[in-house]
């Protein structure tokens, strides 16, 4: 049984706002699926990049940043002396740095069901959307990107906490005032929606929200849809989302990698069949092939250490830096670097580098087979016994007293405006015999090294992105071959920068339907249909017959009842028996009127015996006459036609009942009826 | 013939004819066979001095239930056999020979299925066919029909041992009609025989009866060409492409009359196959072409019109795949034709042309380019059509100005913009066209056309007025030695090309410092990279780049490039050195070498020494005895080699630098090298006692240089030789000096050394030694009487394993002297008690025995030694004696099962 269903489906895809219109982040999405009748939020990315505005936050007292000058327009008439500072030819706003957060004003954040989280990058917005909201869902996510993920929020918020700045500039975000401003803060987006970072208490209040699901996992929401997590081959616990009904499959790709690093490899083949994917979270480095990015980190940093210099790493606490430390494991005992001390300083980084260790299950497969052996699956837990890699929660207490140089240090936050990597650009900027090394592609390495200017330091960038690229990804989708793909605006033209390599874009058959931030899409499903279940009795009382050999046709008188989206066929309840009082029934309580369902015909009317037929009746004068669809029979003495086509029969006589319903029955004579 | 193999000949054949079956293994009939083909060439007829043959041919030939390759093996001794005429004679009345070839025979038997009878049958007829009376014999049976059938055999080997004898067939018929007919081509009379052989037939037999049936044979392969040339369908391609095959020998080889009759044959088939144009048989047809075509050329005939005329046809196909493999055919021929060699030029650059938008052709049809750019969008023929277009480029530009459609200077330009296309850094001008777009997107990051391209810019270097790109061929390298995406091998050829193209555009001024600090932050990147391929070629590049003399400005003196580039030494230096350390012992081999490199010219200018010099021998000295891999210890004594060499070349060997440093590390070199366990350090080793040899007596009579059995007995010797006059007392004190640098013990220990090359190697020297020192023609008193100062220089024979070898041969011959009666014996050996008791008595006493040098010489048979050392290990397993007695043995075997254990051999 099928039953056609009007209501469309139609998906909100909105972007998180970003600060600079045209420096989009695809890669920190925040999007909304209404998917048979569910509010889904996809991902929740932080667009961190505002805090490039701010002033450093340095650890101990910082001579430079604390004498700068306070700025002033040049005609005089705007003074922001508190708030704004001049720094190394650019000005910085002078308090605690603050992020953008996604747009809230296109949807009430209450009526969202459940937001999929997919990797622990894309989940750094989510107190902002779960608290002081109305937000009353589930947040779904797989164990290591819930723990990973609290660990990268304790952090930044352990960051900003341990250097409280009383102040809280708020005048320079006056429309009129922003105008006059030098850029890149003239050019800055929405600036009023800038938040300061959240508490720990609302991150643990968020994070009690998420419910914890594992790869292939069915979970069912309001009985309409299933949503299920695959793995997405990008870092510990990353997931795709296959969202499906009964008769639609939507996928929702975001931060894969197809590349043999640490996490269990990507799951394509369930990616398969879909009606729509939704791609997000490819390399914002298409350029850079992180293999070349390793070596040359590799061959920066031994040259630096050669030298005599210190190497900083600028890095996340979690991710990419478990890669860079196991290649560092092979790579110190060819380039003689045996000796050289590598510090790893984070609030968290004990954590995560015992965190990495444990989740052997979400693993490749050949750091999970080590766990049998027993061997810790990661290197760098060698690296910690034999006293070459050390970790501090930061660089007071323990790590001042052991501090040998030339080292390598890898600390956050990349964005060099707050952590402990502040203190290491102002104690290392000065000598050109050392190194920065970037290796995390959110920020442009230019714009956080502004404040620190002039630099005598080396700086490499070197971003190691190992989400997909252009190439692999065209190859993905020829496997998986969805109907429809649906990506942000970016990737359906090469880069801004090069616009010579129409290699760097997606060209697709038919061509993938882009969005931009804020727009609303419809998907293009092309069945609508839904399951209709039947109940057990109904089903009995049935009487099939067979219209043509295998195929059996009944016809159903029901009631349909429809609760949290299943539909069901029940028995129409029998009339109760008229009631012997007299007394008025309400309209209300009237069971709907039962009438005998007219049957249904089937078949074709063959001519020749029809003709046989209408001649036994005494109709002798007929003529014939073939049309494209079938035949016209022009009764001459009656004056009547009928219309003989293939999906109807017309008799068309005036004023002539009795004629009528005798041919009427002669035609019904020829059908079958139900 | 060996006396011995002929007597168990006869046994052989027994066995063989027996069974096949229990043969010791299955080469053996081939190593038989081997055999004789040497002496068939060497003139020995096989049917005198084997007489067994003809009948072990004659019982095989009837027992078709014999092992097929026995068959196959009698069939091509039967060839063997009869390769002389009057053994052909013997057979054919034996009436052997009928049987032999006979094609029935072997059908009936069902053996013909067997591809190894039926090449077993052609190999036999082809190595025959050397004497008219076979032809006739060949052209009576009628065996050209079958031969022409197993041309398309489903046995390549089979098709194409067919296709040859056919050639040998046609080439044989057109020597002796020619002959016959009295019209020899005095020209073209070498050109027409293949090898040696037709030479040798004899004409004198030629009648007008077999020149008609030569005729006849003639006809018959040619129309069979023809009417075989042009595939009824598809599925026939394989015999076109046979048939293509034997044309284009036989074009190559046939002269004026019977050549114009085969053109004139299939001129029409080859027509209709151009029109065809069957891509797989592109690459065959122009070889048939240019068979035709180099065949006037090189007879310095006037290029024949049809011939042309299928080459210029050739030269417009409209297949693009297929034109650009014709040009390059054509191109690869060298032919003199200017017109269509500007032609293939031109077709061979419209895809450079296309894909950078730099206008290298003034004019093509648009039809063409067009074709082109459409083949160019599909990323697979893009790739391989620029690559055979690159391999080209540099025979291009050396080409004369009028056949080039433009200058060298363009064709580097558009190779560097192709580089430059490939790592993504910019857009070929014309790219504004979707096409255009489309066709340089195919080879963005694509590493097979960055090496090819980098392979035709290192030839390009040659090319005449392309020195004033230097600079930007030093940028773009540099760029792609920057590149973090650059593959290993990419690194290499770019490496490579910029020491080319340096060493060839000797004049450096348009090297920017820019350039130089490029250049210098990019090998020190990579002298750290994470894959040690890349570490060995910039280690590898720094020590050629030391090996290129430049000029940096015309004022300058000339340098090398190394300081020219890079600063010299205060930057390689370090780099090396931090190289020594390197994990990989690849790198630390290069890192050797490289330093003797850079280092060479200051050894040459017996420049004073460093404390850098001193630490670097120390380092070195040290990875000789250290070093767990091999590569780096044979670098390190080369490294000396090297440094010895260059200065007795340049007669610094007494400077204070060698004294204090070079010889005290030599002796280091020559004791631990000849004690090392790779034989290639002890190879190497001995190579630098050779040199400290040559630079003792250089000079001294009766010195050969080098290996003493390469000089000629009668050969004149320079004067040079004979400049110093002999003086026993500067031999005492050259031979003093030779053993206390360890010469004498490095020589003695490789002699009983288990290598044969590195015994061989140290066995010639001694000889040398001897013969400088105490040679043997003086005999025995007036040896004593005439070397009594040179006998007192003794050296030392410690107890360690070889002096222990030594010792006892001395003794061995001590005794054999003894037991002659001979008197010296005793005083052969210093330490007179020199049994196992008294050399224990000896070390364990601290003195170490000492022996006469001369004696030692003289005692140690070195000639007898050589002789033996000269010979391969394997000399004896490989003599024909040991295959026949290894046949027999393996019968036996095979015939008493119970009594022999199998025996299961390691074939290595």
């Amino acid at each position: 049984v099928k039953w056609k269903k009007e209501a469309t489906n139609e998906l909100i895809l909105k972007q998180s706002v970003q600060k600079f219109t045209n420096f989009c982040h695809p890669t920190l999405p925040c999007n909304v699926l209404k998917f048979k009748s569910t509010t889904i939020m996809l991902d929740c990315g932080l667009d961190t990049t505002s805090v490039l505005n701010f002033l450093p936050l340095p650890l101990v007292h910082s001579p430079r940043l604390s004498k700068l000058p306070g700025w002033i327009s040049k005609d005089g008439t705007i003074n922001l002396e508190k708030e704004l500072k001049d720094c190394a030819g650019r000005v910085f706003v002078d308090s605690q740095p603050e992020f953008c957060l996604p747009e809230r004003e296109l949807l009430d954040l209450s009526t969202i069901d459940v937001i999929l989280i997919s990797n622990y990058h894309c989940m750094m917005a989510l107190p902002y959307i779960t608290e002081h909201t109305g937000f009353t869902g589930t947040v779904y996510a797989t164990e290591p990107t819930l723990q990973i993920g609290r660990l990268l929020m304790e952090e930044v918020v352990n960051f900003m906490e341990r250097v409280p700045k009383a102040q809280s500039a708020t005048c320079w975000k006056n429309k009129e005032i922003q105008r006059m401003l030098p850029g890149p803060l003239k050019d800055a987006v929405d600036v009023w929606t800038w938040k300061r970072c959240y508490s720990m208490q609302e991150v643990n209040s968020a994070l009690s929200k998420v419910q914890l699901v594992g790869y292939s996992q069915k979970v069912e929401l309001f009985g309409a849809v299933q949503v299920s997590p695959l793995s997405s081959g990008y870092s510990l616990g990353s997931s795709n989302w296959i969202i499906q009904s009964h008769h639609e499959k939507v996928s929702y790709v975001s931060g894969s990698s197809l590349l043999t690093t640490h996490p269990q490899p990507m799951d394509q083949s369930s990616l398969k069949n879909s009606d729509v994917l939704i791609l997000t979270g490819l390399t914002q480095m298409p350029t850079a092939n992180p293999d070349g990015m390793l070596g040359e980190f590799c061959s920066n940093l031994a040259m630096t250490i050669r030298a005599g210099g210190n190497v900083l790493v600028p890095c996340y606490s979690s991710g990419v830096i478990y890669d860079l430390l196991e290649c560092l494991y092979q790579f110190i005992e060819s380039a003689s670097l045996g000796t050289t001390p590598f510090y790893f300083i984070s609030p968290v980084a004990n954590s995560s580098l015992e965190f990495s260790q444990i989740f052997a299950e979400w693993l490749c497969h050949n750091k999970q087979t080590k766990v049998y052996l027993p061997e810790p699956p990661f290197p760098h837990a060698e690296l910690i016994q034999t006293n070459k890699l050390k970790h501090y929660p930061s660089i007071h207490g323990d790590f001042s007293s052991e501090f040998r140089q030339p080292c390598v240090v890898f600390t956050g936050h990349p964005s060099l405006r707050f952590g402990d990597v502040v203190h290491f650009m102002e104690l290392w900027g000065k000598s050109s015999l050392n190194t920065i090394i970037f290796t995390e592609p959110d920020f442009s390495y230019l714009d956080a090294l502004a404040p620190y200017q002039p630099l005598a330091m080396k700086c490499v960038y070197c971003p190691i992105d190992t989400r997909l690229n252009f190439h692999q990804v065209s190859k993905l989708l020829k496997e998986v071959q969805p109907l429809h793909v649906v990506c942000p605006e970016q990737y359906t033209q090469p880069p801004l920068t090069q616009s010579h390599r129409s290699d760097l874009m997606l060209e697709l058959q038919p061509p993938p339907m882009p969005y931009r931030r804020c727009s609303v899409l419809n998907l293009p499903f092309r069945r609508r249909y839904e399951r209709v279940y039947i109940l057990p009795e109904l089903a009995n009382s049935l009487v099939p017959s067979e219209i043509k050999p295998g195929v059996s046709v009944a016809t159903v008188s029901a009631v349909v009842h429809s609760k949290d989206n299943k539909h069901t066929l029940q028995s129409v309840p029998k009339p109760p028996p008229v009631a012997p009082s007299k007394k008025r029934k309400r309209v209300m309580d009237e069971p709907p009127v039962v009438l005998a369902p007219k049957p249904l015909l089937s078949g074709a009317v063959p001519l020749e015996a029809f003709l046989a037929t209408l001649q036994k009746h005494g109709i002798t004068e007929v003529k014939v006459e073939e049309t494209a669809d079938g035949h016209i029979l022009h009764l001459q003495a009656e004056d009547t036609l009928i219309q003989l086509e293939e999906d109807g029969t017309h008799i068309v006589c005036d004023n002539n009942e009795p004629l009528r319903t005798t041919l009427r029955d002669l035609v019904l004579r020829f059908l079958q009826k139900l | 013939m060996d006396r011995e193999c002929v007597s168990l000949l006869p046994r052989v054949c027994e066995v063989l004819a027996a069974s096949g079956s229990s043969l010791p293994d299955d080469t053996s009939l081939e190593k038989l066979l081997d055999w004789f083909t040497g002496l068939t060439k060497a003139g020995t007829s096989l049917l005198e001095s084997c007489p067994c043959l003809l009948e072990f041919i004659s019982t095989v030939v009837h027992n078709t239930a014999l092992d097929p390759s026995i068959l196959s093996f009698t069939l091509r001794l039967t060839g063997f056999v009869a390769v002389t005429e009057v053994a052909f004679k013997v057979l054919q009345e034996s009436s052997v020979l009928d049987l032999v070839f006979n094609l029935q025979h072997w059908q009936e038997a069902g053996l013909w299925e067997d591809p190894c009878i039926r090449i077993g049958w052609i190999q036999g007829l082809r190595t025959m066919m050397q004497h008219p009376k076979a032809l006739s014999f060949f052209v009576q049976a009628d065996f050209l029909q079958p031969l022409l059938q197993l041309q398309t055999d489903k046995s390549l080997f089979v098709a194409s041992a067919a296709n040859q004898m056919l050639a040998h067939v046609l080439l044989s018929c057109q020597s002796v009609s020619s002959v016959g007919s009295n019209d020899v081509d005095e020209e073209g009379e070498d050109v027409g025989r293949s090898g040696g052989s037709i030479a040798d037939l004899e004409y004198s037999a030629v009648t007008v009866e077999t020149n008609q049936d030569y005729a006849a044979v003639v006809t018959a392969i040619s129309e069979c060409l023809k009417k075989s040339l042009v595939p009824r369908e598809n599925t026939q391609l394989h015999q076109s492409l046979q048939i293509l095959k034997l044309l284009a020998l036989l074009l190559a080889q046939t002269r004026p009359p019977l050549w114009e009759k085969l053109l004139q044959m299939v001129a029409d088939s080859v027509d209709e196959l151009l029109v065809a144009g069957y891509s797989q048989l592109i690459l065959p047809l122009m070889d048939v072409i240019l068979a035709a075509y180099s065949s006037c050329d090189v007879n310095r005939r006037a290029p024949d019109q049809r011939v042309s005329r299928l080459l210029s046809f050739m030269l417009n196909i409209r297949k693009p795949a297929d034109l650009i493999q014709a040009a390059a055919a054509f191109l690869r021929r060298g032919l003199h034709d200017l017109v269509h060699t500007a032609q293939s030029a031109r077709v061979l650059l419209l895809p450079l042309d296309i894909i950078t938008g730099l206008n290298l052709l003034t004019t093509t049809a648009d039809e063409q380019r067009f074709l082109m750019m459409e083949q160019l969008k599909n990323k697979t023929s893009c790739i391989s059509l620029i690559c055979v277009c690159l391999t080209n480029t540099p025979q291009m530009t050396l080409m004369a100005a009028d056949c080039l459609p433009c200058p060298p200077v363009l064709i580097v330009t558009a190779v560097l913009s192709l580089l430059k296309l490939c790592s993504g850094d910019s857009s070929s001008p014309s790219s504004s066209s979707s096409g255009c777009r489309e066709v340089s997107r195919n080879v963005i990051g694509s590493s097979k056309v960055q090496k090819c391209a980098l392979d035709a810019l290192t030839a390009l270097s040659g090319s005449p007025g392309v020195e004033v790109k230097l600079a930007e061929v030093f940028t773009l390298l540099v760029q792609c030695l920057d590149n973090p995406d650059s593959d290993p091998t990419v690194l290499q050829k770019s490496f490579q090309a910029l020491v080319q193209w340096m060493s060839v555009c000797s004049d450096l001024s348009s090297i920017t410092d820019q350039h130089r600090q490029d250049l210098l932050q990019v090998v020190r990147k990579r002298s750290c990279d994470i894959r040690w391929e890349v570490r060995d070629s910039t280690v590898e590049f720094l020590g050629r780049l030391a090996g290129v003399r430049v000029i940096q400005t015309t004022a300058e003196e000339a340098s090398d490039a190394s300081v020219a580039v890079l600063g010299g030494c205060c930057f390689t230096t370090p780099l090396l050195r931090a190289a020594l350390q390197d994990t990989e012992s690849y790198v630390r081999a290069s890192a050797i070498s490289a330093l003797a490199q850079t280092l060479a010219a200051s050894w040459q200018q017996g420049a004073a020494l460093t404390q850098e010099q001193t630490e670097i021998v120390n380092q070195l000295l040290e990875v000789l005895s250290w070093d767990t891999e091999g590569f780096a210890r044979r670098a390190v004594v080369r490294y000396f080699i090297a440094w010895l060499s260059s200065m007795s070349s340049h007669s610094c060997v007494q400077s204070p630098a060698s004294s204090s440093l070079l010889m005290p590390s030599v002796r280091s070199v020559l004791s631990r090298g000849s004690a090392d366990l790779d034989w290639e350090v002890k190879v190497h080793t001995l190579e630098l006692a050779e040199l400290l040899l040559d630079e003792a007596f250089s000079g001294q009579r009766g010195y050969t240089k080098g290996n003493p059995t390469q000089t000629h007995p009668y050969a004149v010797i320079p004067n040079t030789l004979h400049t110093r006059t002999h003086n026993e007392e500067d031999v005492v004190g050259v031979l003093n000096s030779l053993v206390q640098w360890g010469v004498v013990s490095a020589l003695l220990s490789g002699l009983v050394d288990c290598d044969r090359p590195v015994a061989l190697r140290a066995c010639r020297l001694l000889i040398t030694l001897r013969e400088v020192v105490c040679p043997l023609s003086l005999g025995a008193l007036d040896a004593t009487a005439a070397m009594a100062t040179v006998a007192r220089v003794t050296c030392e024979l410690p107890g360690c394993g070889w002096a222990r070898e030594i010792r006892k041969m001395l003794v061995m011959k001590a005794k054999d002297a003894n037991a002659e009666g001979g008197v010296s014996g005793g005083e052969v050996v210093n330490c007179d008690d020199c049994g196992e008791a008294g050399q224990e008595a000896a070390s364990v006493g601290g003195q170490t025995p000492c022996v006469s040098v001369c004696e030692v010489l003289r005692s140690l048979d070195l000639d007898e030694r050589l002789d033996v050392l000269t010979r391969s290990s394997d000399h004896v397993h490989n003599s024909p004696l040991s295959l026949l007695q290894d046949i027999l043995t393996a019968s036996s075997a095979r015939s008493q099962p119970d009594t022999q254990q199998e025996v299961i051999a390691d074939c290595y």
